[in-house]
This record gives C-alpha cells, sequence and structure tokens, in this order.
C-alpha cells in the first residue's frame, strides 16, 4: 500500500470508528464503570506532542486550569505511555496527575498501527477485567470495520473489471452474430470507439503478398467523408503494431493488432472525446476485443469462402443442367434477382434469402435424369414421359442432398411444383402446408418456363407471362407471392436486367 | 416523455447513473438488470426508453442488443446536473 493509498485508508478506519454506534456505547458502558472520564482518539501512530496538547490539553478540566509547566508534564507523560503502547502493541494503563489514572489503546491491523484510543482524568481505577473486556470489544469493532473496508475496496477493485468483463463478452456476442465481412467490420470499429470513448477507429486487413495493409472500414464521428488509405507494413503506428505484432500506443492514437497464426490486421483508434490520452487499461482493453476480433474476422472468411465453394458447386450443376436442353437459354441472374427481390420484400432474414438464391439456380436439377428426348420434345408427352417428368423434384433432392450447405434448399426443391389449390405435384400439398421458399419458386420458375425458349412450347413476352402468373393467382400460385411477385417486376432494375438478359441474346 | 421526467423513475435513474459512471460499457438486458438488481424485463423496456431519449444507443445484432452510454457530451453534462440533484 503506497502513502496515500494508507492515509486514505486511515481516515477511513478513523472515520468509521467514530461513527461506530457499537464504539459509543462501549464508551458509555465503560465510562459508567470508571468515570469521569475523557476520551480521545489520536488518527494517525506517531503524534506530534503540540497535537497531543491541543487534544488533551483542550479538554481535561484539570489541565485547563494548570499552569504551563504542569500541563507540559502531562501531555509528556502520556506521550511517553503512547510510545510504550507502540513498541508493544498492547493496551498500557497509566498514572495521571494528581491521583486520576487512564489509559492508551493502540489500533492495529497486524504488524500496522493506524492509531490510538485513550482515556485519562478516570478517578477509579481501573480493574484488569474492566480492561480486557475494553480490549476484547475495541478489537471485535475494530476487526469488523477493517472487514468492511478490505470488502469495500475489494468491491471498488473488482467491480469495474467485472463490467469490463461483461463489456467484451457482450462486444463477443455482438461480433459473432454476423458472418458478413462488409457488416463486421464496421461493427466492431463502432464498438471500439463506444468502448474506448475515441472519435475514430480504422480496421486495416493485411495483404501479405504485397506487405500493404488494406483499408476495411473508417468510422470518424466528426468527418462525414473519409479518406481510406492503403498503408505499409511498417510504416505509421498501424504498419508498427503489424511489423512488431503489439500494440503501438501514443497520445492520441492506439493501433492494436489483429493476431491469429499471423498477423492479420490492425484496430487503429484516435483521439478520446475526452482529450485524454491512451491508457495502459485501454491497451489491455483493446487488446482483448482484438481477440474477440480476430476470432469473429477468421469465421466471417472462413464463411464467405465456403459459400464461394457452395456457389462454385451449385454453378457447374448449373452449367451441365444448362448443356440438357439445347437451344434453351436460361438468365439465371435476373431470376436469381427477382427470387430474392421477392425474398427481401417479404422481409425474409438473410440466411432464406442465400437459400432462394440458390433454389434459383437449382430447382430444375432433377431434370439431369430426365432423358433428352423426353427434356426436347416438341409436342405432347405421353402419360409415362410426363410421371418420368414429375419425378425430377424428388431426384433434385437426391442429387444435392450429400451437399450438407445446401440442406435448407430441399424443400423448395422438392415443392416448387406443387400448386396452391393442391393440384400439383409430387405430394399435393396445399397452401400454407407449401414452404414459403416453394411457393416463391413456383411463381419465378412458372415465369421463367414462359419467357425462355423451351422445346415444347412458344417464347411468350414478359408482360403476357406476367398476366399469365396473375391469372393464376390463388389457383396455381399463392395470391400473396403473385402481389409481391407483380411488385418486385415493376422495379426498373429488374426490369432492365431481364430485358437485358433475354433480347440482349436474340 | 423527457429526461427529467423518466429520471423519476427508479429503474431509468439506476440505469442512467450506472451508464453515467461505467461509460465504456456496453451491455445486454441481463447484464444491466444483474449491476443494478432489478428485473430483467423492466430493465429491458427502461432500456429502449432511454435509447429513444438519446441517453443510450443501442448495437442491435440477431442474437442481443448491446446498450451503451451516449456520446454527446452536453447531454453527458445535462445528465450530470439532474443525477446530482437532490432527491
Amino acid at each position: 500500500m503506497d502513502e496515500t493509498k494508507d492515509r486514505i485508508y486511515r481516515e477511513e478506519l478513523f472515520d468509521r470508528l467514530k461513527k461506530s454506534i457499537s464504539l459509543k456505547r462501549e464508551e458509555e458502558c465503560i465510562g459508567c464503570l470508571i468515570k469521569p472520564t475523557l476520551w480521545w482518539v489520536i488518527e494517525r501512530p506517531s503524534p506530534k506532542i503540540s497535537e497531543l496538547e491541543r487534544l488533551v490539553g483542550g479538554s481535561c478540566p484539570y489541565l485547563k486550569k494548570a499552569q504551563a509547566r504542569k500541563k507540559a508534564t502531562c501531555v509528556k507523560s502520556i506521550f511517553e505511555v503512547i510510545r510504550k503502547a507502540t513498541e508493544t502493541k498492547k493496551l498500557v494503563k497509566f498514572d495521571c496527575i494528581e491521583g486520576l489514572r487512564g489509559f492508551v489503546y493502540p489500533i492495529t491491523q497486524g504488524e500496522k498501527l493506524y492509531g490510538y484510543i485513550g482515556t485519562c482524568y478516570t478517578k477509579k481505577d481501573v480493574s484488569i477485567e474492566v480492561l480486557n473486556i475494553f480490549s476484547a470489544f475495541t478489537d471485535t469493532v475494530v476487526r469488523e470495520i477493517q472487514k468492511e473496508l478490505e470488502l469495500s475496496k475489494l468491491y471498488d477493485m473488482i467491480r469495474p473489471r467485472a463490467i469490463a468483463l461483461s463489456t467484451v463478452h457482450t462486444v463477443h456476442r455482438l461480433i459473432s452474430s454476423t458472418l458478413d465481412l462488409a457488416e463486421l467490420l464496421p461493427r466492431i470499429a463502432r464498438l471500439s470507439l463506444q468502448i474506448m470513448r475515441a472519435n475514430r477507429c480504422s480496421i486495416k486487413l493485411v495483404d501479405s503478398k504485397k506487405q500493404v495493409l488494406l483499408p476495411k472500414t473508417t468510422v470518424d464521428l466528426r468527418k462525414k467523408k473519409i479518406r481510406l488509405k492503403k498503408v505499409k507494413v511498417g510504416e505509421w503506428a498501424p504498419g508498427k503494431a503489424v511489423k512488431f505484432g503489439r500494440p503501438i500506443r501514443g497520445e492520441n492514437y492506439l493501433a492494436t493488432p489483429l493476431i491469429d497464426e499471423d498477423v492479420i490486421g490492425v484496430i487503429t483508434l484516435y483521439d478520446k472525446i475526452d482529450g485524454k490520452p491512451f491508457s495502459a487499461f485501454d491497451q489491455e482493453i483493446m487488446a482483448t476485443l482484438a481477440e474477440q476480433a480476430v476470432i469473429a474476422i477468421k469465421n466471417a472468411q472462413l464463411y464467405k469462402e465456403q459459400e464461394r465453394l457452395t456457389m462454385g458447386t451449385i454453378k457447374s450443376l448449373s452449367a451441365v443442367l444448362d448443356r440438357r436442353a439445347p437451344g434453351a437459354y436460361v438468365p439465371r441472374a435476373s431470376f436469381a434477382k427477382i427470387t430474392i427481390a421477392i425474398g427481401q420484400m417479404m422481409h425474409l432474414d438473410i440466411d432464406t434469402l442465400r437459400v432462394l438464391e440458390y433454389a434459383s439456380i437449382l430447382h430444375d436439377a432433377g431434370e439431369i435424369v430426365v432423358p433428352d428426348e423426353v427434356l426436347s420434345k416438341p409436342s405432347k408427352l405421353t402419360g409415362k414421359e410426363y410421371e418420368i417428368v414429375k419425378e425430377h423434384p424428388s431426384i433434385g433432392v437426391e442429387i444435392i442432398k450429400h451437399i450438407k450447405a445446401l440442406k435448407s434448399v430441399t424443400p423448395i426443391i422438392l415443392y416448387h411444383h406443387e400448386n396452391y389449390d393442391g393440384t400439383g405435384y409430387p405430394k399435393g400439398l396445399k397452401k400454407d402446408q407449401i414452404p414459403l421458399g416453394a411457393r416463391i419458386m413456383a411463381v419465378v420458375s412458372a415465369f421463367e418456363a414462359m419467357i425462355t425458349k423451351r422445346p415444347y412450347r412458344t417464347v411468350r413476352s414478359i408482360d403476357d407471362a406476367i398476366e399469365e402468373v396473375r391469372r393464376n393467382s390463388g389457383t396455381q400460385f399463392d395470391p400473396k407471392v403473385v402481389d409481391v411477385f407483380l411488385k418486385a417486376l415493376k422495379r426498373r432494375d429488374i426490369r432492365a436486367m431481364l430485358e437485358k438478359e433475354l433480347y440482349g441474346h436474340k | 416523455m423527457d429526461i427529467n421526467k423518466a429520471l423519476e423513475s427508479k429503474i431509468h435513474l439506476k440505469i442512467a447513473t450506472f451508464f453515467h459512471e461505467n461509460q465504456a460499457s456496453i451491455d445486454t438486458p441481463r447484464g444491466v438488470a444483474t449491476w443494478i438488481g432489478e428485473d430483467r424485463n423492466k430493465v429491458k423496456a427502461a432500456l429502449e426508453d432511454l435509447v429513444l431519449l438519446k441517453v443510450l444507443i443501442a448495437h442491435r445484432a440477431t442474437s442481443t442488443t448491446g446498450y451503451s452510454y451516449t456520446r454527446d457530451e452536453k447531454l453527458i453534462s445535462r445528465i450530470d446536473k439532474l443525477l446530482k440533484r437532490p432527491a
């Protein structure tokens, strides 16, 4: 404990001691036995004689009238008693002047001495039993107060750390809830700004081939326009933090490296809002936050990589399918866009939208087993041939069921030929029995079939196909989905994309 | 509801005090409820009231919402005065 802390602790101890009701009652009880008594408390281990003179001399009825010489002798003798109590750390009795008595009780904690409680001007001799009771009781009161102080000190020390820990835990939950890097990095930046009470935060990721830090996000609460700058590894605070793999702290900046196996990036904070410099505690908190951020960034990067692989697989499958129907051109990008737009307008979450996107490419994957002569037959199919075609949803499911990432796509593929009125296949499901994704896909895939070239059917115009969808609302299609589909098709971007893909190939 | 009125409520006052004393903190309704010793559902509602009054910032994610203190220095100074006013 340093000197200041020691002083604060002593002051707090005596403050509580003076307020202690238990001690007051003890004084009253003991006072009854040995009265009249003068009580005094010395609030430091080495009092000065002048202090004692003021304390005792000012209130002792005898000394008030006594000559200066006698007064000095009295104070000096008490001073000697205090010295003895300091040495023995035990209660010391003494004879006061003119046949009066007193005692000094040292207040200690282990080897540490904090001050004294004393009495004088006691006419009756204080029996050893009374003194034992006094010592034991005072000791108990002092210990209780000391325990209270220790607890409160511990509380003051632990509480901010516990709150900081809880903050780190909350940040972990907030940043782990997204796997989208474009959403994750600004979120990390904003949370860092909030915790550090800083004005600007920038996150840069390492491009190890070029030995450069690429700016990914910067949030500045004072400026609206932000310039994103590349920084070479080893230059400026962010570059140095990456080069040396440790935080670089200055008065108005703190660069914390994002360390996985290697350094993958850096979070740099600038300018605290209160104008104070970044502290060692700030550095410690940011190091913990950076550890959480690295995990979240790596997860998001892995997820993106996995998504890329899944999309690659889907596109390969789709390319194989496209080769099955010669002469047919399927503008998949615009159909995916229409499907996602419907999902967004129906307020579906991001994962469901992704599933819809996959389904928009894969819904007819099962057609791969339909013989070429059936698939490209220009005339009406026989009953047997139609039975083969009707199997394509379940075969599509068979094909993709081994790809775990596409598990959620299977109900859409399986039921996208179900009709809202129950007349579809494979199970004849009705209304809400059909999964929503499949109801959306039913509309989009029917629209797709009408406006793209098929051997068995003449191509319809976009407006004709829209009218046909509208006509079948409530029978073949879910009317709610049709309403949203019609709104989506009014969007300029969608219409333009569709027309470009369809008629750009004529 | 304005800030003066809001801070007449015990829970709102306790939440504002907590964030005023721990300005670097970001916590969930559950965490705040623990720190101030109040019911989680009541705390959740009060946190949203304080977000509307711009005393707190809500960081919303799918799994949870984290709440943190305003960065507006003028507002912080006004809250400081309100918290120091006699009960």
